[in-house]
């Protein structure tokens, strides 16, 4: 019995001891973290700036440069790959460990980690450079402005979620005029069914793409703006309304119409934009990620026939013409347990990723930015050269996902599929109006 | 007896690690997360406390039903395209020659290929433009069959089931083919002697022989597809429109696009409750069957 009991009792200390080291080494680790900390600052910042494209690569080498800049920083950078990275924000957050600086999206994101305390202003350090704030365009503090005067982020990025791509050859070959009315459109759509070629590119597997690129345009240029936002707020205006009902049948018409190629909603969007490039397609409602995705992997060959223009202008609505649907894309935000020497730095190395000349190297970088800047034609694809003077020169509307609640833009999502899929127009309108109804009287 | 009670007392003592990460890692949040369901909670924030009010929207939510439905679908497609096939596969294959080897790592391949891949692939099979199961249904003459296998939803739950079948026949196989060598040569010897062969020693012997396996791949079958998710969430995120929602993405999709943890911890609880159900239902049934 006894050397039995003995092996058990070895046995037991033996667990405890390994358990006792495992906890030995992490007290170890922090202890020297923190014995460091007198004379370093230690920073994490947390981005997806991960790839290889020539944004990501530019963003990175200012974080990069900051570091050189501050030898008294100890910078923890990650890149995490956008498709996860929601989520492992949404991670830290539930247990309140957010990094120092992190980038936000624009809209309910950043709204909801406002409403739970886990950023703060930034402020000071846009006062602090008062020629760089003035700098944005119209609009960008909008989605970062929880309080009035109180700016959480500086967006570093611009959605410009609807411009109508089109192959130029392909018009001039069948003898269609681009169109610019609603009505000039449906001819093209037709006409290109008639001679066997898809009329409109779509990939809806991910079902926010018709919703970004295609509803927000036509449903701004029916109803207008102020619809919009009364709508959102539930305040004089429901997504029951007739001019809704009307916006999302014109979506209907072109589902009747067959604009979009057979089975729209099981192809991604890269997939459809390839289809485009290929010549299958005349044209393509979609954003400015298309042009980056097309710069990375189209041909010059390919190229050179795409043009771009805005969505066709739908003379019986009370919208403007001429509009594209976007605003502030993501940008960097603040910590709010981050606080003294720290946060000084974090406010800096958020003015370095974010700064004039971050801005000026980002939109040269092929992608969009919400702040004026000139840019150097010689250094960017001329059809990002062209898009980027478009969007300069057209009016901005809300895209709908960035103001509907989280559940009601996956209800508009899935409800422009069904529509697709021949659903009724005016039941997906009642359920995003109950959708919306819900996140707005709490 | 003193022997008997003493090694017992060291096994207990030797199983506590193991059951102390199982308690923590598994078990524990498990009811966690079954109490969690019992508040609207966005992950991060203020929770509260709302009762049962998860556990009725959900209950209300058709998507939820069209979940379960789909769920079913799956769990009955795999039943009836696994183990049977498996089993044929296996007696087909059990012997050792160049051939089934070859054929049998061909079945077992794609269990070693990730889900992500087979997802993919299967996108490209199923592509409602450039194809292959469009094009062959073409070059078959078979034009009014073509569809867009994924989106109509009419077929796509179909669809989504033959790639989930045919990565998971393999691991089927090779537990059949296992089990296959355990029945004793003898048995086979006297069946031969009573005549028996083909399907009657089929009926008769190889399947009561074994008939515990087929109990425990049946089982396995129902839980891996109430658990199913990553072939769906690759092929079709759930969508369109809902059309092939599982129980597994509809948690996902109310957990991590809408930002509701709270009903999300109430769905997966409810996927432990009816995989419970549905594998105590299996255990009454396939009980009574070999007496």
């Amino acid at each position: 019995m006894r050397p039995q009991r003995k092996i058990g009792l070895v046995l037991l200390i033996m667990t405890l001891i390994l358990a006792a080291c495992g906890g030995g080494q992490s007290s170890n680790q922090t202890g020297s973290g923190s014995s460091t900390s007198e004379e370093k600052v230690k920073l994490t910042v947390w981005h997806n700036f991960a790839g290889d494209d020539l944004r990501a690569q530019t963003v990175r080498s200012f974080i990069d440069q900051f570091a050189a800049e501050h030898p008294e920083v100890t910078l923890d950078a990650q890149a995490i790959p956008t498709d996860g990275y929601r989520q492992r924000l949404s991670t830290v957050a539930a247990a309140n460990e957010m990094p120092d600086v992190f980038l936000v999206y624009a809209g309910s994101q950043s709204a909801e980690f406002h409403q739970a305390n886990l950023i703060q202003p930034i402020t000071e350090i846009l006062d602090a450079h008062p020629e760089w704030r003035d700098s944005f365009l119209d609009g960008a503090f909008d989605p970062y402005e929880f309080e009035e005067g109180q700016f959480y982020s500086a967006p570093i990025a611009m959605s410009a979620t609807s411009m109508l791509f089109y192959n130029k050859a392909l018009f001039e070959q069948h003898n269609v005029e681009v169109p610019t009315t609603w009505d000039e459109l449906m001819t093209a759509i037709n006409t290109f069914n008639d001679n066997g070629v898809t009329p409109i590119a779509l990939g809806n597997k991910a079902p926010w793409v018709a919703q970004s690129t295609i509803i927000g345009a036509i449903a701004d240029r029916v109803t207008g703006t102020d619809w919009f936002v009364n709508a959102v707020a539930q305040q004089g205006a429901k997504f029951t309304d007739p001019e809704f009902i009307e916006a999302l049948g014109y979506f209907k018409q072109l589902v009747d119409n067959n604009a979009f190629q057979e089975g729209a909603n099981s192809i991604d969007n890269t997939q459809a934009e390839q289809y485009f490039i290929q010549g299958n397609a005349a044209m393509m409602i979609s954003g400015a990620w298309t042009l980056t995705n097309l710069a990375a992997s189209a041909t010059e060959e390919q190229m050179k026939d795409i043009e771009v223009t805005v969505v066709p202008a739908i003379p019986e609505g009370r919208g403007e013409a001429n509009t594209i649907t976007g605003g502030a894309g993501g940008g960097m935000a603040l910590s709010s347990r981050t606080e003294g020497k720290a946060k000084e730095l974090a406010l800096e190395l958020i003015y370095t990723m974010s700064g004039p000349e971050a801005q000026k190297a980002i939109a040269e970088s092929n992608s969009m930015v919400m702040y004026d800047t000139e840019i150097d034609e010689s250094k960017v694809t001329p059809l990002y050269y062209k898009a980027f003077n478009l969007v300069k020169s057209s009016g901005i509307t809300p895209v709908y996902d960035a103001y509907l609640s989280a559940e009601a833009a996956e209800v508009i999502n899935n409800g422009l599929q069904e529509i697709m899929m021949g659903g009724s127009v005016e039941e997906v309108a009642q359920r995003l109006q109950d959708a919306q109804a819900r996140s707005a009287t709490p | 007896m003193p022997t008997a009670m003493r090694s017992k007392g060291f096994i207990a003592i030797a199983l506590l690690p193991a059951l102390l990460i199982f308690l923590t890692f598994v078990i524990v949040p498990v009811f966690w997360s079954a109490y969690y369901g019992f508040f609207s909670w966005k992950g991060f924030g203020d929770a509260t406390f709302i009762g049962l009010d998860n556990y009725t929207e959900m209950l209300k939510d058709p998507v939820f039903w069209r979940a379960l439905r789909n769920n079913l679908i799956l769990v009955v497609s795999s039943i009836i395209g696994q183990v049977p096939v498996a089993l044929i596969l296996a007696i087909l294959l059990s012997k050792n020659s160049f051939f089934t080897r070859f054929i049998r790592s061909a079945v077992f391949m794609p269990m070693v290929l990730s889900t992500v891949v087979v997802g993919l692939i299967w996108g490209y099979i199923y592509h409602p433009q450039f194809g292959i199961a469009n094009y062959v249904l073409e070059l078959l003459g078979l034009e009014s069959w073509t569809r867009a296998w994924l989106s109509d939803p009419k077929v796509n739950m179909l669809a989504i089931s033959i790639p989930i079948n045919w990565a998971n026949i393999g691991p089927y196989m090779v537990i059949f083919i296992a089990a296959l060598q355990n029945i004793s040569p003898e048995i086979h010897d006297a069946a031969k002697i009573d005549g028996s062969a083909g399907w009657n020693k089929l009926k008769s012997i190889t399947l009561p022989m074994i008939w515990g396996t087929v109990v425990v791949t049946i089982i396995l079958c129902i839980s891996g597809s109430l658990k199913a998710f990553d072939h769906v969430m690759i092929m079709t995120g759930g969508g369109p429109a809902r059309s092939t929602e599982l129980l597994a993405t509809y948690m996902y999709n109310s957990t991590f696009a809408v930002y509701r943890y709270g009903f999300g911890s109430a769905v997966s609880t409810m996927i432990m409750v009816i995989s419970a159900l549905l594998i105590g239902l299996n255990y009454i049934i396939t009980r009574r069957k070999p007496s």
